[in-house]
């Protein structure tokens, strides 16, 4: 599945089982590799976790489990969600019709024990109908404000790009804000809120481009490719046997919005090497200077790629970030974040593309 | 084809007309029909010309040569005024040709005469099949997306960075004596850092990977070939990544001595292949 920026990326080699493959020291000193495959000594306690990321590991393990009862494969897809679940980020989802974006969507929703609300953006959708409207009261002779849909914590927004520019900038202050401001009072929206949105791709007619301003507000962009072979066989198989799939009800809670907080919180306190920080700000500051690039990322992709990289360290069993999260991170970061000239274009570049040659004239701080 | 002789003229199809005379001959009903038509025309008093009027005659007014006149001039200063106004200074300036104009001019003329020459019109001929020649070249090397620029010995294509990278060759540095330092200084941070550095120059001075400042620990991971070398080697940037991405400047001579061993154990397996060769 084409949905991460990496497709070859090994997820746990080697931080979650430091402990295969060991070999004795004894072994490895006798000079004969065929007699010592690995020197691997036991991991000690200065080499493991400050941190005890126990707990965030058994609930990302429960999600993965809860998502994977439906959906098969994706795994890379189901670490990215959490991780931007994990980084207090919204999501959107790009890919053609048909290969399970609003599903997995949902199958996170639902295995959060939070409010969850979902809206289809249809062309003729007004503002009002997602943030809610002020409505007369005539037993009070006033007016009363009743929340729109975007009142929950998870929002599920399907296929963003169906409405126009003027109802898709009524999500710009509560994406960043997590708040509404309707007749000068201003309403907030609970906690945790995360916006999960899909789109299929601007080619598509009936389509709208989501605004730069609007797009800045993701923490990821990811695009959802169509299943490998052995995937698809998989689908089938597991929807012929049971005569139509196992059914949403299967799934089940495993996260409360109070575990969430308290995740969030390990997350935000992860270490970051100072020169770590200097190299995201390199990555980002070469979008701006890049002469394939109309429009770099702001400030903002900064953040996210240093949250991004905090929540994904610890999903992996880490209580610091690494290079490779940044790296792993970069193009789901910086991909809708960026605009191509129109030679880059015209030439078949992509954005991924650009993002890899950036990543490729850095050096990694080592 | 044969003539219709059923056909009859135009005057067979008009309808008869009735005459007054019936016995009188035609030539003469035509006479008196012209007769009676001048005898219309001459009584009619509208159709008549009508009469010219009265001519009035010409009254030439006397010359007035008694009354004063004065010459009316426009005041000299309202004249000077006008005369500085843009609108009424009527000399065309003349344009003076820039130094930069001058220099184009010669050189054209100095191009002209050269191709004016024998040797000049063939380079004139040639050149231009020439120039067409590598546009056409240059055309289709673009429409392949072909990086022309490493024909001529460049690497990859890399944009200008706007800001200086630290570079770090680990080819340059003496490693031993770094060690020793960092070691004898008690910075056991530093020295993992230092042993995880001499390690990826040895990989790369056996060919086991290829050194780029790019790429990440997990790349060299990839690279290495399957045997003994990858776990080991991934045990090691575990430790790395925990030291000092991980920032544990706390480490106990403990912790490093394992370190160590770990590094020398691997540098001990890197140099095993070499002996067996």
């Amino acid at each position: 599945m084409e949905n991460t920026p990496d497709s070859q990326q090994d997820n746990s080699p080697l931080y979650t089982n430091p402990s295969t493959e060991p070999v004795s020291p004894e072994a490895a000193t006798t000079g004969d590799p065929t007699e010592a495959p690995a020197v691997e000594p036991a991991p000690t306690e200065a080499f493991t976790s400050r941190t005890d990321l126990s707990h965030l590991s058994r609930h990302a393990e429960a999600i993965r489990q809860e998502l994977g009862k439906v959906i098969v494969g994706q795994q890379s897809l189901a670490e990215l969600l959490l991780t931007a679940l994990l980084a207090d980020g919204h999501v959107l989802l790009e890919g053609v019709p048909g290969v399970a974006k609003t599903l997995t969507a949902k199958l996170l929703a639902r295995t959060l024990d939070v409010p969850f609300s979902r809206l289809q953006f249809t062309p003729d959708l007004m503002p009002s109908d997602v943030l809610g409207t002020s409505v007369f009261q005539p037993n009070k002779a006033d007016f009363e404000f009743r929340p729109g849909p975007i009142f929950a914590s998870i929002v599920l927004i399907d296929e963003i790009n169906r409405a126009p520019a003027k109802t898709q900038s009524a999500l710009f202050e509560v994406m960043e804000e997590r708040q509404v401001t309707q007749d000068g009072t201003r309403y907030t929206v609970p906690e945790p809120f995360v916006v999960l949105a899909t789109q299929n791709p601007i080619e598509q007619e009936g389509t709208y481009r989501l605004p730069e301003a609007q797009l800045d507000r993701f923490l990821f962009k990811l695009n959802v490719g169509y299943p490998t072979v052995e995937e698809e066989i998989g689908i089938l198989q597991g929807h012929h046997a049971g005569f139509g799939g196992t059914p949403l009800e299967a799934v089940r809670t495993v996260l409360t919005a109070n575990d969430l907080r308290g995740l969030r919180e390990q997350v935000r306190r992860q270490h970051v090497e100072p020169k770590l920080l200097e190299y995201i700000a390199r990555i980002v500051g070469q979008t701006r200077a890049h002469k394939g690039l109309y429009l770099g990322a702001s400030p903002r992709a900064s953040l996210a790629l240093l949250n991004g990289a905090k929540a994904l360290a610890a999903l992996r069993g880490r209580d610091f970030v690494t290079p490779e999260d940044i790296h792993y991170l970069a193009a789901p970061v910086l991909r809708h974040r960026i605009q191509l000239t129109p030679e880059r274009e015209m030439e078949g570049s992509t954005a991924d593309d650009i993002v890899k040659q950036i990543l490729q004239q850095i050096e990694v701080p080592r | 084809m044969k003539a219709n002789t059923n056909a009859c003229s135009l005057t067979d199809l008009r309808p008869p007309v009735p005459s007054v005379f019936p016995s009188v001959p035609a030539y003469l009903r035509y006479l008196l029909r012209l007769l009676t038509l001048g005898w219309l025309l001459a009584a009619t008093p509208a159709l008549a010309a009508p009469e010219p009027a009265a001519v009035q005659p010409v009254r030439h007014l006397p010359a007035d040569r008694a009354s004063n006149v004065t010459l009316r001039k426009p005041a000299p200063a309202r004249l000077r005024e006008f005369r500085e106004q843009r609108e009424f200074q009527y000399v065309a300036v003349k344009s003076e040709k820039s130094a930069w104009d001058l220099l184009m001019m010669r050189f054209w003329r100095w191009l002209g005469e050269l191709l004016e020459t024998p040797s000049g019109k063939i380079i004139w001929k040639y050149g231009i099949y020439a120039a067409l020649l590598a546009a056409f070249i240059f055309v289709v090397l673009k429409l392949m997306q072909v990086d022309i620029t490493r024909a001529f010995g460049r690497g990859t294509r890399r944009a200008p960075l706007s800001y200086d990278v630290d570079s770090e060759d680990i080819h340059a540095l003496d490693f031993s004596t770094l060690l020793r330092e960092a070691e004898s200084a008690g910075n056991y941070r530093l020295a993992v850092r230092l042993g995880y550095l001499e390690v990826l120059k040895q990989l790369t001075d056996q060919g086991l990977i290829r050194w780029q400042p790019d790429k990440t620990n997990h790349d060299y991971l990839y690279e290495l070939p399957p045997g003994p070398l990858p776990p080991a080697f991934r045990e090691l940037t575990r430790q790395f990544d925990f030291v000092w991405y991980g920032e544990h400047d706390d480490l106990t001579p403990t912790h490093y001595a394992q370190a160590r061993a770990t590094r020398e154990a691997f540098q001990h397996l890197l140099a095993a292949p070499r002996r067996a060769a």
